[in-house]
């Protein structure tokens, strides 16, 4: 903050510099006269009048009214000055302002001659007048300067300034000086004006919510094509009467726009005082269209009066406003409308009140600088600081609920990743618990009630030493299952059914069985949960042990394959056939089927071609992502001869 | 598989026309005295077997063999007193010659496989019966080793993965592979579950050579897993 304060006082103080630079000082050789004493004789002569005549004295700078319903008639003014010796360079006159132009003489010989109002041009020249002074019309003594200066068409009154005479160098720099101010100034106010207009207004165009734009872009229009009828200096006469149209309906409508402008930025807005305002802009150009280029001074002095309360009252809404707000920006917009309004009241005192003007400040008075252009361009800077700060403000506002909604929409994606990680662990432990109540459930059914009934038989005697050890190795052979099944690192059926057939072989070779086995399987591995595994594998068991007890098989064939997502397990042995026969295996075949039916699979038992009893198992792959999870290599029970 | 070793052990001894060396001397440790008892039982049954002695905890074996040097030591890991593989490393260190029949459950693998890395060439199943307990003693002295799929695969994952850069044994020359690939295929047939006649068939050996293959494999291991401990202790600083 400090940092931006001081980069705004550097940056001013480098344009004060500047302007600083680019004005010349002013000479101080004193040889420069004002004259502030004439003889007047009102004349409409072009050749110098008589001096004869009947000349009355006046002080200049003069205001000279025309008698009521008269306009102002042309009037010669005789001054004199006194030279003490002939100047050794150029020296000049500098009339301050001649509106309606005129002749101007030294001695006998005329300097000039600014155009004046025909039948075909109305002039009315804002610009100060230089004219040049041959050395030799010069003489010690008394020197006698004529002017003949014309009224303005339509204007009540004459002005006329005291005239600068002196060298010429020093005259340059006062005219040039006052040239810039009240010519070059207001070109530069209409083109600046214009151009901001246009940009305002497109902005306004594609924000037509934001009012507050539109009224500037007016504002500043109505400005400029006010200042326009100033710079345009000599017009054709037809066209005169639109022009002064033009000038009291862009003054009237820029005081109104500001009044409408003021009240929509205090917050203030009723309808029937906009409309009032609205309406009093409208009178002044409709009154003069009634009534003609005539009624010119009368609708000057009655309805642009009317203006400057207007003009008051927009100050007074403003401080108003500012006292609401209580902010240091606030405060810039009643300035300058304070700063616009008291200019605007000091042109019409120099118009309409001059003498009021003169008791309290007579050397500026009979200048007739007119304050309201700059007036007006400092009120339009700061509307335009006014509406830049609120753009920024709107802009940074925007920026803030965009970080905020993007950190808010950050805060619920990291939420929901959050939440959806809570649910896939919550699902995974769920998974667990659910394998292992159906574990538990294996060990509960399997081992835990074979050892109880094995108890329950030793412990009424009905079991022999054989008998028990027999019932033991069964229970130790289940147990072995399931830890080959349950192995922590496997979740492999192949790998699974590898362990358990490489435990079988071996088992079988001892009852003298022989034992193939063969695996088709489209990869390495074949993923299964770990209590499908223990199901498919004691089906697998149960099989077997049916085959070693009671078949009385010489071999028998295994063989695991899985297509379209289905595995099937077949086991064909060459036994009596009498599967269902004896008493265990029909328990067991009632185990079997039960396991296909947990398993969501089907177990069928059917007489071999032959001989023998073939048991086949089959059930879908479910839980399996990755079913062939390397590339496919050979599988043992494929190629590898089964001895 | 206890059977097809069972099994091997008759057919090797049928083949094998070499004379049986005088007795075959045996320490048994272990400290639940019914198994005691039944291993001590099993020995002394045996014509081929001496009982050197049977001792029930770590101290007193390694006392035993301290003093003396039995052919085979028949040891249980959980000791009361210290732990089986310690005692398995100060036989490796003391009696090369001596073979260690590690007595174990099914499904501990974990364990075989450490007792393996630590030097020992066998297991035994504590559910053996007499004869199988004096078949494997005959059998680990004729040269040749049980082994399983799930060893088979500890042993491929062990020896496969070391890094030759990291893991190279001191001593060893740096580029030599510790298997052959003969032993890596007869690994790999193996862990998918095939029975020894079948790799032996398919490898176009005899079972006989396939358990032996399987003891040179396991001695291996333990040279292999002595020289990374040395490795890594004299990475650390410690030798």
């Amino acid at each position: 903050m400090i940092w931006r304060l001081l980069c705004g006082v550097v940056a001013a103080g480098v344009a004060a510099m500047l302007l600083w630079l680019t004005t010349d000082p002013v000479p101080a050789s004193g040889a420069v006269v004002k004259i502030e004493r004439a003889l007047v004789l009102e004349s409409s002569a072009r050749a110098l009048p008589l001096s004869g005549a009947d000349w009355q004295p006046t002080s200049l700078p003069t205001s000279r009214r025309a008698a009521s319903n008269e306009s102002p008639r042309a009037t010669w003014f005789r001054m004199q000055f006194d030279l003490a010796g002939p100047p050794d360079s150029s020296w000049a006159v500098m009339l301050p302002y001649l509106y309606g132009g005129g002749q101007v003489w030294l001695g006998r010989e005329m300097l000039g001659d600014v155009p004046v109002s025909s039948a075909s041009v109305h002039v009315r020249w804002e610009r100060p007048h230089l004219l040049v002074v041959p050395p030799r019309l010069l003489h010690s003594g008394a020197n006698e300067l004529w002017v003949q200066a014309m009224p303005v068409d339509g204007q009540a009154v004459l002005n006329f300034p005291a005239p600068r005479v002196g060298p010429l160098a020093d005259l340059q720099v006062q005219h040039d000086r006052r040239y810039f101010w009240v010519h070059t100034m207001p070109e530069l106010t209409v083109g600046a004006c214009l151009g901001v207009a246009v940009f305002v207004l497109l902005i306004w165009w594609r924000l037509p919510e934001e009012v507050v734009y539109g009224w500037f872009g007016l504002a500043t229009t109505l400005w400029g094509i006010r200042t326009l009828t100033f710079v345009m200096e000599a017009v054709p006469l037809d066209r005169w009467q639109w022009w002064r149209l033009a000038y009291l309906a862009s003054t009237g409508g820029f005081i109104v726009v500001m009044a409408l402008f003021a009240g929509r930025l205090a917050g203030l807005h009723s309808r029937w005082v906009e409309r009032g305002l609205l309406a009093y802009w409208v009178v002044g150009p409709i009154w003069f269209l009634l009534m003609g280029l005539d009624s010119d001074a009368q609708i000057n002095r009655l309805w642009t009066a009317g203006l400057i309360p207007i003009g008051i009252g927009t100050v007074l809404v403003s401080f108003i406003s500012v006292r609401r707000q209580r902010t240091l920006t606030s405060l810039w917009l009643p300035m300058a409308l304070a700063v616009a309004t008291l200019s605007g009241v000091h042109d019409y005192m120099v118009v309409w009140k001059p003498e009021q003007l003169e008791r309290y400040i007579p050397a500026w008075a009979g200048e007739r600088y007119f304050l309201l252009h700059y007036g007006a361009d400092f009120l339009l800077a700061a509307m335009g600081v006014l509406l830049s700060a609120r753009f920024v403000r709107s802009v940074q506002a925007l920026r803030e609920l965009n970080e905020s909604l993007e950190s808010r929409i950050a805060g619920s994606e990291r939420e929901l990743a959050g939440n959806f990680k809570r649910l896939a662990e919550l699902e995974r432990q769920n998974a667990a618990s659910e394998e292992r109540k159906l574990i538990m459930r294996e060990i509960h059914d399997g081992l835990g009630s074979k050892l109880f009934t094995s108890l329950s038989r030793v412990e009424r005697g009905a079991m022999d030493a054989a008998q028990m050890a027999a019932s033991l190795r069964a229970c130790i052979s289940d147990m072995r299952l399931a830890l080959e099944a349950l192995s922590p690192d496997v979740d492999d059926l192949l790998t699974a059914f590898g362990d358990f057939m490489f435990r079988w072989q071996a088992e079988l070779q001892a009852v003298s069985v022989r034992c193939d086995w063969s695996i088709d399987v489209a990869g390495d591995t074949l993923r299964m949960a770990p209590h499908a595994t223990l199901q498919v594998l004691r089906v697998a068991q149960e099989g077997l042990t049916n085959v070693a007890k009671h078949a009385n098989a010489s071999r028998v064939e295994l063989s695991l394959s899985e297509r379209d997502g289905q595995v099937r397990l077949r086991i064909a042995d060459d036994g009596v056939g009498n599967f269902a026969g004896t008493s265990s295996g029909g328990r067991g075949l009632r185990n079997m089927l039960e396991r296909a039916r947990q398993l969501a699979g089907t177990l069928t038992i059917e007489q071999g071609d032959v001989r023998g009893t073939v048991v086949t198992l089959s059930l879908p792959l479910d839980a399996a992502p990755d079913t062939h999870a390397t590339d496919p290599r050979q599988t043992p029970g494929r190629d590898a001869p089964q001895a | 598989m206890i059977d097809a070793i069972a099994r091997l052990n008759q057919n090797g001894a049928m083949s094998t026309s070499s004379p049986r060396p005088a007795q075959t001397s045996v320490l048994i440790v272990e400290d639940e005295p019914e198994l005691l008892h039944r291993f001590s039982e099993a020995v002394l049954a045996d014509e081929g077997l001496t009982l050197t002695a049977a001792v029930s905890n770590g101290a007193s074996a390694i006392a035993v063999l301290g003093a003396t040097a039995p052919d085979v030591v028949l040891l249980d890991l959980g000791l009361p007193d210290v732990h089986g593989i310690e005692v398995i490393r100060k036989v490796a260190l003391h009696h090369p010659d001596c073979d260690v029949l590690v007595v174990t459950m099914f499904g501990d693998d974990e364990h075989v496989f450490a007792a393996l890395e630590a030097g020992a060439t066998g297991y035994l199943l504590k559910d053996a019966g007499h004869d199988r307990i004096a078949a494997s003693i005959h059998e680990l002295r004729a040269g040749g080793a049980p082994i399983t799929p799930s060893i088979a695969r500890r042993v491929l994952a062990r020896l496969r993965t070391t890094s030759p850069a990291r893991g190279e044994p001191v001593g060893q020359s740096a580029a030599a592979p510790v298997l052959t690939p003969r032993e890596i295929e007869l690994l790999k047939l193996t862990a998918k579950g095939l029975s020894f006649d079948n790799v032996g068939e398919l490898l176009g050996i005899s079972s006989h050579t396939v358990v032996a293959h399987v003891k040179k494999i396991y001695r291996k291991l333990a040279v292999h897993s002595r020289g990374e401990a040395v490795y890594e202790a004299t990475q650390l600083g410690l030798l």
